[in-house]
């Protein structure tokens, strides 16, 4: 049973051990065995979710191992799942075997290759959230790279070869620096390149701190993306074949969140409080430009890819109200952003599978061609523009009380902006759908577009039912969470307390504004709702 | 000087490559025909054995009156030296051979260089270590020289001859003023010198400019590009390999020495000259080598960025509390490095363009377009490029990743973060230059289905250092260990 997660983690990679013995002709065969194994892996994670313990007395980090990998360095292997990682790594195991079958008809160069890589990254990015050990988990972060960059290279569209550079660079140049930090943690503060030993021998302050907390941070987020450091993201999304982007958007972005979640936030907390302003700013800024950029994208790729920018800086957002719902709702946010821009990736990808171009204007009228590619457009879309109902209002609400009621100056006005990014999606997305189905067909190559195969209603059908139940039904989702997310609070209210006492008369930041104020500042009928 | 016959003894991996060397070099007198496939395994074989003598070989410490120590620092260093020897012969046999060039002489002057680069791994004495520094370059200035077909061979093998012998009297220069000031060219002399003359000083100082020619440390490295790009590819991963290897390992243990050396500030000083020295060396090792085209030219103005990395590692020993874990991550750095390298030289070996006569040297014959649609002609082979490259780029899960790892983890035991932090940053650089080798492969399609020079040796080469690459990456604790072990006694 604890030996569980290692299994998970490194089935895929033995899956594409095991592809390298199959010819290469066999383009089917890679297919199945590529699909069998991330469906297993699938499967056995689905183990996790129910042997998960999601109550607060239960250990923090759970199917925890501790084995030694280079003892001489003080390097452990070191894996457990909190309640976030755990979510993470079933939307991980969940969106891999979608994308392995979206691409049976999409991918036809090099397929050995391609499940290959598809795979290795797989096993890459659930190791990544499975790490409890500051080099590994480095390890996996890195590893992920060179899959990633292989699939935008090699199966990218035109520009691919600018794009894979572009997106590599910028990722490994900002992950550098997180790797200083590491050794530094190991060689004064932490001594030791363990998490949990890493995490209670860390200060709370101390400038440098500061300096670490920047150079995690710049890791993460120029993963995440958050503005300015987002400029990599739409060329690799827009490059990208489909099963890169949904995996680019569906997980990799999710990894500079969760490094926020997992390793910037907690290790360094005074450090988090002290630059909380400026990435609630900058999130905040990502918001509005992603949706403003969106708005003049004639690519529904680079479009998309713009939504991801707008998206993912309100988890930002929700992670820096270190507010109960601020966090829950980023975290949940996380979910929903993978399933609906995964899904809406895969639908462009289809798209695209008809018609080679991924241009709106190539586009219009085709919903009475393709009324079930349409219909399952129009759900993807409400729930990435939030609809109540769809898991993406429940994860945006979340964020946005949580915000207006966070003790953070000003919160309210970041709630207030932010706010305007969800009216703006509304109608960037709109817009989109209207002109890429309604209307009149005005190019007569649209004439006589296939509808949904059989093949790809497998790939969206799954997505489109979590949508509707993560919108009706959140409290499964929300639950593991929970008890990770006031983990974090707690951490923050004791690293807030220290400081109280060095510094007398310092205002509180942590937590949710005392009840009366809110009830003063929050719109009528607001207060209470998320309890 | 009567030296009891266990000193002797203790040099046994000296005495095998050299033994080795003489008896290639009759088996040139005495061939009946042409037939030559035996030298390259001859040369496997004594480099083998030159590594086990040392492996079982234990560690006497000081012989011949402290002029060498042979610890297991020595032991680590002879070991490299003839794992790179023996994978540079494996890839020579068939380039050579495809050049019809096969001679006895060239596995000779490989294991004589050898024996020179084990001497100096063991050296703890000014003149001793000139006399290995000598036997180590002239058989490589020989090698250089080897093919002189075309200008390029020429060019590289007069410019080294000429820089290699000026630094070699910078050394001795140097070495002669340690003497006067130090009244000893026994490393030991040189740590006891007190009052810190300036004698003293510059003599180290030449000392130090004479190793840094070796290691193509910036800006001592400008015959490296030229030399590296016109020497036989075998010679060349050769030397990236074993010289270095043997250069820093003498540089090492002279910089501990200046490091220990009263009063505090020569010893500051030195190690500032040396952190000097390995920022530069990044810096513009790895920019330099951002524009290349030719890929062989790349790898050399890689060498140099690593040979910075390297320094990093020598400043950070100046630290009395890195001390141990500075020592064995040069020593692990230097391991990894030979393997990732030799392996990405036999790759080039194999792509290289040869001229339609034999005198004939076509200027692209290292263009990256070499490489172009190499994952499909050669999955395997591109495969093992790939590797090297994301090694050299220092990227998880490889030798290089846990090389850098170490390295850097001693310049910030050290404090040393401008160091950890430049060195990172350019490490980064670097990936853009590697990883277009990798674009080329994957991302390019072929220009022609040539493919290049195939042999099963070459195959051997190229999959051991493959192996070597991703077990040194994944599982490094065992070598981690006994670079350890070998470090404590080289202190």
């Amino acid at each position: 049973m604890n030996n569980l997660l290692s299994i998970v983690v490194f089935l895929p990679l033995f899956g594409a051990l095991g592809l390298t013995f199959f010819p290469a002709a066999e383009l089917k065969q890679h297919r199945v065995v590529a699909l069998l194994v991330s469906l297993v892996t699938f499967g056995l994670s689905l183990g996790l979710w129910f042997g998960f313990d999601a109550s607060p007395a239960a250990s923090e980090f759970q199917f925890e191992i501790t084995a030694p990998w280079v003892p001489s360095l003080g390097i452990g292997y070191h894996v457990g799942l909190d309640g976030v990682a755990l979510l993470l790594t079933l939307l991980t195991t969940m969106l891999t075997p979608l994308v392995v079958l979206s691409t049976f008809k999409a991918v036809q160069e090099r397929v050995k290759e391609f499940m290959i890589a598809l795979l290795v990254l797989e096993t890459a990015m659930l190791g990544s959230f499975a790490a409890l050990d500051l080099v590994l988990f480095y390890v996996f972060w890195e590893a992920m790279l060179i899959p990633m960059y292989l699939l935008i290279g090699i199966w990218g569209s035109e520009n691919r070869l600018y794009a894979t550079v572009k997106f590599f660079i910028y990722t490994f140049v900002a992950s550098v620096l997180m790797l200083v930090a590491i050794l530094y943690v190991r060689a004064h503060d932490g001594g030791s390149f363990d998490y949990l030993a890493a995490r209670n021998a860390l200060q709370a302050s101390g400038s440098a701190q500061r300096w670490l907390f920047l150079a995690f941070a710049l890791a993460f987020a120029v993963k995440v993306p958050m503005f300015p450091l987002h400029t990599w993201l739409p060329d690799a999304h827009t490059e990208a074949p489909t099963a890169g982007s949904v995996i680019l958007a569906g997980v990799l972005l999710k990894m500079g969140t969760f490094g926020f979640f997992r390793y910037a936030l907690p290790l360094f907390p005074e450090a988090a409080l002290h630059f909380r302003p400026v990435i609630a700013g900058l999130a905040v800024v990502g918001i509005v430009y992603g949706a403003l950029m969106c708005i003049v994208q004639s690519d529904m790729k680079r479009l998309v890819a713009y939504s991801s920018v707008s998206h993912l800086g309100f988890v930002m957002l929700g992670l820096m109200a270190l507010t109960a719902e601020g966090l829950t709702g980023g975290v949940y946010q996380m979910l929903n952003h993978g399933v609906s821009t995964g899904a809406l990736f895969l639908l462009v990808g289809m798209l695209y599978e008809r018609r080679h171009t991924r241009l709106i204007a190539e586009y219009g009228g085709i919903a009475k061609q393709v009324p079930w590619i349409a219909t399952a457009f129009v759900v993807v879309t409400l729930s990435s523009i939030g609809l109540p109902g769809t898991n993406g209002f429940v994860g945006e609400f979340l964020i946005l009380s949580g915000t207006w009621l966070a003790r953070l100056r000003h919160a309210p006005w970041y709630a207030a902006v932010g706010a305007t990014g969800v009216i703006l999606g509304a109608v960037y997305m709109l817009w989109m759908v209207e002109k890429v189905f309604f209307g009149r067909i005005v190019n007569a190559e649209n004439r006589h577009l296939p509808d949904l195969s059989v093949r790809e209603a497998v790939v969206i059908v799954p997505l489109i039912v979590l949508i509707v139940v993560m919108g009706l039904v959140p409290q499964p989702f929300l639950d593991p969470a929970r008890p990770a997310v006031d983990r974090l609070l707690t951490r923050f209210q004791a690293v807030e307390q220290q400081l109280q006492n060095e510094q007398p008369g310092r205002p509180p930041s942590v937590g949710t504004e005392s009840p009366g104020l809110a009830a003063a500042l929050a719109a009528p009928g607001l207060e209470g709702t998320v309890r | 000087m009567n030296f009891p016959t266990q000193d002797f003894a203790a040099l046994a991996p000296v005495g095998i490559l050299s033994g080795g060397a003489l008896v290639l070099l009759m088996s040139e007198v005495f061939l009946a025909s042409t037939r030559r496939g035996y030298q390259a395994s001859l040369t496997v074989l004594f480099s083998v054995l030159a590594a086990l003598a040392a492996a079982t070989g234990g560690s006497p410490g000081a012989i011949f009156g402290g002029q060498a120590t042979v610890d297991g620092f020595s032991t680590f260093v002879t070991v490299i030296v003839c794992a790179g020897l023996a994978l540079s012969a494996l890839v020579g046999a068939s380039w050579l051979r495809a050049r019809q060039a096969e001679r006895g002489e060239f596995y000779a002057l490989a294991l004589f260089g050898a024996s020179g680069m084990v001497l100096l791994g063991a050296a703890t004495d000014l003149l001793f270590a000139f006399i290995s520094i000598e036997v180590m370059s002239i058989s490589t200035y020989a090698l250089a020289a080897y093919i002189r077909r075309g200008k390029k061979p020429a060019e590289a093998a007069f410019k080294y001859f000429i820089l290699g012998a000026f630094s070699s009297a910078l050394l001795l220069y140097g070495t002669a003023l340690v003497y006067g000031a130090a009244g000893g060219t026994l490393f030991a002399d040189v740590g006891r010198a007190q009052g810190g003359s300036a004698l003293l000083v510059v003599g180290l100082g030449l000392v130090a400019v004479g190793l840094s020619f070796k290691v193509a440390a910036v800006p001592f490295h400008v015959w490296t590009p030229d030399v590296y790009e016109g020497a036989p590819t075998p010679v060349t991963a050769f030397m990236a390999a074993g010289v270095k290897t043997a250069a820093f390992a003498v540089l090492t243990r002279l910089a501990l020495v200046a490091f220990a050396a009263a009063p505090q500030p020569t010893a500051s000083g030195f190690a500032a000259v040396l952190a000097g020295l390995a920022l530069i060396s990044m810096i513009f090792g790895n920019w330099l080598a951002l524009t290349q085209r030719s890929v062989k030219r790349m790898l050399a103005y890689s060498s140099i960025a690593h040979a910075g990395y390297l320094l990093v590692g020598v400043v950070s020993a100046a630290a009395a509390g890195a001390r141990e874990g500075a020592l064995s991550s040069i020593l692990f750095y230097l391991a990894s490095y030979t393997f990732t390298v030799v392996g990405a030289f036999a790759v080039v070996a194999v792509l290289e363009r040869r001229g339609k006569s034999l005198d004939e040297e076509p200027v692209d014959a290292w263009d990256l377009q070499r490489f172009a649609g190499l994952g499909r002609k050669r999955p395997g082979l591109a495969f093992a490029m790939a590797v090297f490259m994301v090694s050299l780029a220092g990227v998880p899960p490889t030798a290089g990743f846990i090389g850098k790892l170490l390295v850097f983890q001693a310049a910030i035991s050290a404090k040393a973060y401008g160091l950890a932090v430049v060195g990172m940053l350019t490490s980064a650089l670097g990936a853009y230059y590697y990883l277009r080798v990798v674009v080329f492969m994957y991302m390019r399609p072929a220009e022609d289905r040539e493919i290049g020079l195939i042999s099963p040796a070459i195959q051997v080469a190229v999959a051991l250092a493959v192996v070597a690459v991703i077990v040194l990456g994944v599982g490094p604790e065992t070598v981690n260990q006994l670079a350890r072990a070998a470090a404590s006694i080289g202190m």
